[in-house]
């Protein structure tokens, strides 16, 4: 049984069609980037996956079972936005995935965010958006999950910042474990990944290992992805 | 440790590379035992399947090898490192020469730049 | 799970509401004090102004918390924070059922507050003989007792509140089933909604008064009807009312649970 796989999938807002006929298997243990440019149908497709959207037709199945329940179990999500109830203090946003998420590690969390020198009795609205993206993406990777999706980790940060969220990501997350990290800043990221998707136009262009892919084209990802889109 | 990489060549071959010279330098003794592929993979900031596949390479290479229960050790056998390191000095003369013929010195000419060089030094 | 997302979701709104509920009790305690004081006019004047503000403070109570609620529905299914909402590992109908639960106790508690305030406030042996004399020509001709008519009106109301938040929750989710201008579409599908429960509340009159002459009485004539018909109308009214509750319940759970499509 795969961890994911995404069957035939068409998404259309209206008469515009965001994703189509989309087919996908993602396997345990691989790190996998979903690369495209933006507005391409990659946030629709991790929306999807995450039941925040429902697909026009097909399905996506998690271990085999189309997403509810049981798929939001194992897959820790990290959207592109700030989604915590902003009045909320730190502490108070712990105990809350402690109370939701069985796989939730409160002694991981409490412990990264000493590492961040934050005050955790401090309100999430008394924060710069970047802190509370740190703080979003501690809680996402203190779940021992099955499956982490971060949807743009790294857009708009600096590169000391970068660099810290590339640690946190690859230091915690659980092994045998799979993760997807959609970006659109390649070079930044492509040397830890297993595997690369190339999407665009709501159509995936490419599935590959990245090392194979390397040695076929003799360049990076970065750059076969930026002759192959001409950006 | 912590590598530098090109992201024009696999990520693997170039750990490969540099866990080499990490071996033949001595900077990692033989006999020595190698930390985790995890807490190796955290280190050099790679994904650790990754570290996992240049690891598995270094073993067909003989230069690693696996204990069932205690982890990877770096090989006991000093010959086999010998070996590595005569060829990696062997390839970097080699390109070395060529270089230097590129540019119009012959052989005699870049034995006694050597010389004089050293001399310097 | 639902006791776990009805404490955020109680906590979220008695968070705002208890600062209305303090500065209710707080005037209403101020107003008790000034009106007091005998032959002293500022004192007096004092005390009429707590007293407006008293009864404000009673109706920013009602609209807070209607407001609260459509707002916190809105923000926690549709808005940023659905992102977080809807992945958790809960059932939609347990996260819909939450909402409507926290609406009960809190809207059963502001109306506590309020009758609390008033109390405070305004109690005093003149003024409850003068509600009871108001009352009790009603309640005679009603058979019946001064607290029932009370209990049953606020009962009614409370119903009616409720066909009202509810009827904007309904109107919530069929306007996010939109691709654009949800909001707008959100409003105007509440009102239909709510137009809707009315006219049902009609149309189960009219069948009932197709059974029983004196009640069609009702959409013919101007004559004032007769004690018995009323307390049916009464009566009707507050199953109708939970009716339309119930109804509405179980159509926007399962609209609901047919999935989102958040922005």
């Amino acid at each position: 049984m795969e961890l994911l796989e995404c069957v035939n999938i068409n998404k259309s807002f209206g008469n515009k069609n965001v994703l189509k006929d989309v087919n996908l298997t993602i396997s345990r243990g691989r790190i996998i980037g979903l690369l495209g440019k933006n507005g391409t149908g990659k946030t629709t497709l991790i929306k999807l996956i995450n039941d925040l959207l429902t697909p026009t037709t097909g399905k996506v199945l998690v271990n085999g079972e189309e997403v509810g329940i049981e798929s939001k179990k194992i897959i820790s999500y990290l959207p592109e936005r700030t989604y915590l109830d902003k009045s909320m203090t730190v502490d108070k946003v712990i105990e809350f995935f402690e109370d939701f998420y069985a796989n939730f590690d409160p002694k991981k969390a409490r412990q990264l965010f000493k590492d961040l020198d934050l005050d955790t009795t401090q309100k999430l609205s008394k924060m710069s958006k970047g802190m509370q993206e740190k703080v979003q993406l501690v809680l996402v990777m203190s779940r021992k999950a099955d499956l982490y999706i971060l949807d743009e980790p790294l857009g708009g940060v600096d590169p000391a910042t970068r660099d810290y969220i590339l640690d946190t990501i690859l230091t915690n997350f659980n092994e045998g474990a799979s993760v997807i990290i959609s970006t659109h800043l390649i070079s930044d990221i492509e040397r830890i990944l297993d595997e690369v998707i190339f999407i665009d136009k709501g159509k995936i262009l490419l599935q590959s290992d990245s090392d194979e892919l390397r040695r076929k084209e003799n360049s990076s990802i970065d750059e076969i992805f930026r002759r192959m889109f001409k950006c | 440790m912590k590598f530098e990489f090109d992201n024009n060549i696999p990520i693997y071959i170039q750990l490969v590379e540099q866990l080499k010279i990490y071996i033949i330098s001595g900077k990692i003794n033989s006999g020595e035992r190698l930390p985790s592929v995890r807490e190796l993979a955290l280190q050099t900031k790679v994904n650790p399947n990754t570290m996992q596949k240049a690891l598995v390479e270094l073993e067909e290479l003989k230069l690693v090898f696996t204990e069932r229960t205690n982890g990877k050790f770096v090989t006991n056998d000093r010959k086999i490192i010998e070996k590595y390191r005569e060829e990696y000095a062997y390839e970097l003369s080699k390109k070395y020469f060529a270089s230097m013929e590129g540019i119009g010195f012959n052989i005699s000419e870049i034995i006694e730049y050597l010389k004089d060089l050293g001399g310097d030094k | 799970m639902l006791k776990k997302l009805l404490k955020y979701d109680l906590q979220n709104i008695y968070k705002a509401l208890i600062i209305f509920y303090s500065l209710s009790l707080f005037f209403g305690i101020l107003t008790r004090i000034f009106l007091n004081i005998e032959n002293s006019f500022i004192m007096n004047i004092i005390g009429q102004v707590c007293s407006g503000i008293t009864i404000s403070m009673i109706f920013n109570i009602l609209i807070n918390n209607l407001m609260r609620l459509w707002v916190r529905f809105k923000n926690n299914f549709y808005g940023d924070e659905s992102y977080l909402t809807h992945t958790l590992p809960i059932d939609k109908k347990t996260l819909y059922l939450s909402k409507i639960l926290t609406s009960i106790i809190t809207l059963f508690s502001s109306v506590l507050v309020i009758g609390i305030t008033l109390f405070i406030a305004y109690y005093s042996k003149e003024n409850i003989e003068v509600i009871k004399n108001l009352l009790l020509p009603l309640a005679t001709i009603y058979e019946s007792t001064v607290i029932t008519i009370v209990l049953a009106f606020i009962f009614v109301c409370f119903l009616e509140i409720m066909n009202m938040l509810q009827s904007g929750y309904v109107g919530i989710v069929l306007g996010h089933k939109k691709n654009n201008n949800k909001m707008v579409f959100s409003v105007l599908s509440g009102f239909g909604i709510y137009l809707l429960t009315q006219i049902f509340t009609v149309l189960v009159v009219f069948v009932v008064a197709l059974f029983n002459k004196d009640l069609m009485n009702l959409f013919y004539t101007m004559d004032s009807l007769s004690v018995s018909t009323i307390k049916l109308c009464i009566y009707l009214a507050i199953v109708i009312y939970t009716l339309n509750i119930f109804i509405l319940y179980f159509v926007n759970s399962k609209l609901f649970s047919k999935g989102v499509n958040v922005d």
